[in-house]
C-alpha cells in the first residue's frame, strides 16, 4: 500500500519534509540590495520510507534539485524541517550535521565535474570511509574493493585517474563513493542525464538493483517520465517551487489528476509506432518566472482548464484517493468525484 | 501564406521520384595529435522531397558531423571529407568551393542546431537576423525583408510578432528562441532542413511545441527535413524513415514503424530494449523489472574496425563479424541493416528473435 505525502510516524520513514521553502535572494546595483526573491521551492511536504523510491518530476526550473540540495543542506533551507531518521537536520550547523551526512548521499547529474580530477578512483571512494573513521589499512582496501565490485567497476580500476573512465564508469564510480558510508537515503539529482540511452539502461538496472538489496530509500529527480515510471514507486510532480500533485507510480500514470501533469504525459514522447493520431493537450506558452509566479494556482496561465477563481484561489495540496493528493480547484475530492474516468 | 510560394526556389521545385539530397559512401576524417578519427565512415541514404528523415544514435556515432559535411562546415583546420558524394538538387556538394557553398547553405539547404542561444547574435534583433538572410540570399530590400522577418515569426507561431521582431535574443525563452532559429532557417523556403537535436535543450512541453510546429510547416512548406536525434520517442513521434548510425556507420535505414516494430540489427534492438516503457493502463507490471542493457561501451573511432563497429558489443556476433564489416543489406521492403547474422541469407534469422 502507498504512504500518503505526509505519513504518521512511523519506525520505517528515513526522510520527512515538512512545507520546504528555499528562497533565493536577488540582488542589484552598486550595493547588492536585495530586490526581490526567487522562490525555487516554496513549501513542498513528503516522505521516504525504506526501500521507497520517490521522483521528483518537473520541467527545469520547477525547484525539484534544489529540494535534494536543501535536503542534503547543500543549501540552507528558508523555512520548513528536514527530519532525517527522527532528527530535525534542518537547523543543525555545519559541525553538528556532521554525523548525519553519513545517512545520507548524494549522486549527481554530471559524473564529469563531481569528481576531483587529482584523486585515483581508489581514493575517491576511500575517502569518506577515512573522513568518517570508518576503516584503515588494509580494511580500507577491502572495502573499497567490495565496492567497486557492487557497482561494476573493476579492481584494477582503483589506479585510474577520472578522466580515464566513461560517462557510465563514472557514475558508478560516483554511486560507489556515496554508497561507502552505507546511508540509508541516497539522493539522486538527475543521475541518468548525462549519460547516453545505452549505458542509462546499466545505471538505472544498477540502481534498482542496489536499492532492492540495501533496502535504501531514494529521493530520485528526474525529468524524464519513462525512467520515473521505471523506477518510482511513488512520484511527485512539480511545478514553479510546488507539487500539484503526488502519488503512487499506478494512480499517476494511470489516472494523472492535476492538468499539468496530464499535460507533461501527453507531451512526452513515446518511442512506439503511432497507429493513430495521439489525442495531445499541447500547453501553449512558457513557465512563467519563479521569481513573481502567477496569483492563485501557479499553472493558471497555461491551463486548458482554467477557471476565473483559479488565478484568485491557491489551491492546497488534497488528499482525492488514497495516497494520491492534487492541488487543483477542479479536483474538489473523493466524495464530489473527480473528471477523470 | 502567399508569399512563401512565389519565392524563386519554391517556383523551380517540381515533384519527381528522384531524391533532393543523396549522400554516398561520406567518410569524414579529423586529424588529431593521437591520430586519426574516422568519424563518419561510409554513410549512403537518400533524402526525398518533403520527406522527414530521422538519424538517430548515441554521442559520438557521427551523427552530428554528417550533418556538418553535407554543410561543409567540418573546420579546414582539423578535418575534412575525404570521400564519397553528396549529390543536392544535381549538384555535387563535396566539389563547391566555399563562396558556392555559401550561396546554397541557409538558402536552399539551411540548418536548425541544439542551443538556439549560442546560434543567435546576441547583439542584433532577432527580426534583423531573419531579415538579413532574406537580403543576403533572395537581395530583398531592408524595408521588405523586415516586413518578411515579421510574416516569418507570426508563421513560426509567435505571438506580436512585431514588437517581437525588435527584442534581443535574451529577451525571449529558449523555446521561442528555436522558433527564432526555426524563422531563420525557412526564410528562404529551403529544399532541406537539417535539424540537430533542436529539441534537446528544451523542456517536454516546449519540445511537444517545436516538433509540432516543424512537422505542420514541413507540410505546408515541403521542405525535406533531416532530423538528428538521440531520442527515439522524438524518432517516433516525426520520422517517416530513419536512419541508425553506430561508430560512423549507418546500422540499419528503415521506415519508422518498421524500425520500431520489426528492428533487424543488434545494435537497434538494444537501444530498443534500452528505454524505459511507458506501460498502457491495465497492463501495469507490479514489481519493478530491469531493462535490458547493452554491455560494454563505444569503441574508439582512432582504430580501423576491420569488422562489424558493434561487434565486441554484441550477443550474437561471430568470427567473421570481428574480421569482416557487414555490407548494408535489404532485409525487406524499404528495409535493410548492416549485420551478417540477422541478414536474410544468414540461417540464423529463424532462430532470432522478434523484439
Amino acid at each position: 500500500m502507498s504512504a500518503p505525502g505526509t505519513p504518521s510516524p512511523s519506525a520505517d520513514v528515513v526522510l520527512e519534509v515538512k512545507d520546504l521553502k528555499k528562497h533565493f535572494p536577488i540582488r542589484k546595483g552598486l550595493f547588492s540590495s536585495v530586490v526581490g526573491h526567487v522562490q525555487a521551492v516554496d513549501g513542498v511536504s513528503f516522505s521516504i520510507r525504506r526501500g521507497e523510491a520517490l521522483c521528483l518530476v518537473g520541467e527545469s526550473g520547477c525547484g525539484k534539485s534544489t529540494v535534494a540540495r536543501t535536503i542534503a543542506r547543500l543549501e540552507e533551507p528558508t523555512a520548513g524541517s528536514i527530519v532525517l531518521n527522527g532528527t530535525d537536520i534542518s537547523a543543525l550547523g555545519e559541525g553538528e550535521i556532521r554525523p548525519y551526512r553519513r545517512q545520507m548521499q548524494m549522486i549527481f547529474q554530471d559524473p564529469y565535474s563531481s569528481l576531483n580530477p587529482r584523486l585515483t578512483a581508489g581514493e575517491i571512494v576511500s575517502e569518506p570511509l577515512t573522513n568518517f573513521g570508518l576503516a584503515m589499512g588494509s580494511d580500507l582496501q577491502a572495502r573499497v574493493a567490495s565496492l567497486f565490485e557492487r557497482v561494476g567497476l573493476r579492481a584494477d580500476a582503483m589506479a585510474k585517474y577520472p578522466h580515464e573512465f566513461s560517462g557510465g564508469q563514472r557514475q558508478r564510480l560516483g554511486i560507489a563513493r556515496a554508497l561507502a558510508v552505507s546511508p540509508q537515503l541516497i539522493l539522486a539529482d538527475e543521475p541518468l542525464s548525462a549519460l547516453d540511452v545505452s549505458v542509462q539502461a546499466q545505471v538505472l538496472n544498477l540502481l534498482i538493483d542496489l536499492q532492492d538489496e540495501l533496502q535504501l530509500g531514494y529521493l530520485f529527480v528526474s525529468h524524464d517520465l519513462a525512467v520515473v515510471e521505471h523506477i518510482g514507486h511513488r512520484i511527485a510532480v512539480m511545478y514553479l517551487g510546488r507539487i500539484v500533485e503526488i502519488a503512487d507510480n499506478a494512480s499517476l500514470f494511470d489516472t494523472p489528476l492535476h492538468p499539468y501533469t496530464e499535460a507533461l504525459l501527453a507531451a512526452a514522447p513515446v518511442p512506439e509506432v503511432q497507429r493513430t493520431k495521439r489525442e495531445r493537450i499541447i500547453l501553449t506558452g512558457d513557465v512563467p518566472s519563479p521569481s513573481a509566479p502567477p496569483s492563485g494556482c501557479r499553472f493558471h496561465t497555461r491551463c486548458p482548464y482554467v477557471r476565473p477563481e483559479c488565478s484568485r484561489i491557491d489551491p492546497p495540496l488534497v488528499e482525492v484517493a488514497p495516497g494520491h493528493h492534487v492541488a487543483c480547484l477542479l479536483r474538489p475530492g473523493p466524495s464530489a468525484g473527480h473528471a477523470a474516468p | 501564406m502567399a508569399a512563401l510560394d512565389k519565392t524563386p526556389s519554391g517556383a523551380a521545385r517540381a515533384d519527381n521520384t528522384e531524391p533532393i539530397l543523396s549522400v554516398r559512401d561520406l567518410r569524414t576524417q579529423f586529424f588529431t595529435s593521437d591520430g586519426v578519427v574516422r568519424a563518419v565512415d561510409g554513410v549512403s541514404f537518400d533524402l526525398h522531397r518533403s520527406e522527414t528523415l530521422c538519424i538517430v544514435g548515441e554521442s559520438g556515432c557521427g551523427k552530428s558531423v554528417t550533418a556538418l559535411s553535407i554543410l561543409g562546415l567540418i573546420p579546414r583546420e582539423i578535418g575534412r571529407v575525404v570521400g564519397g558524394s553528396i549529390r543536392f538538387d544535381g549538384m555535387e556538394l563535396t566539389k563547391l568551393d566555399e563562396g558556392e557553398m555559401r550561396r546554397i547553405r541557409g538558402n536552399r539547404i539551411s540548418m536548425i542546431f541544439q542551443e538556439p542561444m549560442s546560434s543567435l547574435n546576441p547583439v542584433y534583433t532577432v527580426g534583423f537576423q531573419i531579415a538579413e538572410t532574406l537580403r543576403i540570399h533572395q537581395g530583398l530590400s531592408n524595408k521588405a525583408a523586415a516586413e518578411r522577418a515579421i510574416e516569418m515569426l507570426a508563421l513560426v507561431r509567435i505571438a506580436d510578432a512585431r514588437r517581437r521582431a525588435g527584442e534581443y535574443p535574451h529577451q525571449l525563452s529558449g523555446g521561442m528562441r528555436q522558433r527564432v532559429m526555426i524563422a531563420i532557417a525557412l526564410a528562404c523556403n529551403p529544399q532541406v532542413l537539417i535539424a540537430d537535436e533542436p529539441t534537446t535543450a528544451l523542456d517536454v512541453t516546449i519540445q511537444a511545441q517545436i516538433l509540432e510546429l516543424m512537422v505542420e510547416l514541413k507540410e505546408r512548406l515541403g521542405t525535406a527535413i533531416v532530423l538528428i536525434t538521440h531520442d527515439l520517442g522524438v524518432v517516433a513521434e516525426v520520422a517517416e524513415r530513419v536512419i541508425v548510425m553506430y561508430a560512423g556507420r549507418t546500422a540499419e535505414e528503415a521506415t519508422v514503424s518498421e524500425l520500431l516494430d520489426n528492428p533487424q540489427h543488434p545494435y537497434t534492438r538494444g537501444l530498443i530494449g534500452s528505454i524505459p516503457r511507458r506501460s498502457t493502463p491495465g497492463a501495469r507490471k507490479t514489481t519493478r523489472t530491469r531493462l535490458q542493457e547493452i554491455r560494454g561501451i563505444v569503441p574508439s573511432l582512432r582504430e580501423e574496425i576491420p569488422g562489424c563497429a558493434f561487434a565486441p558489443r554484441c550477443s550474437i556476433a561471430t568470427e567473421r563479424c570481428t574480421s569482416q564489416r557487414p555490407p548494408l543489406e535489404t532485409h525487406g521492403p524499404r528495409h535493410s541493416a548492416a549485420c551478417w547474422e540477422t541478414a536474410p541469407s544468414s540461417a540464423l534469422t529463424a532462430t532470432s528473435p522478434r523484439s
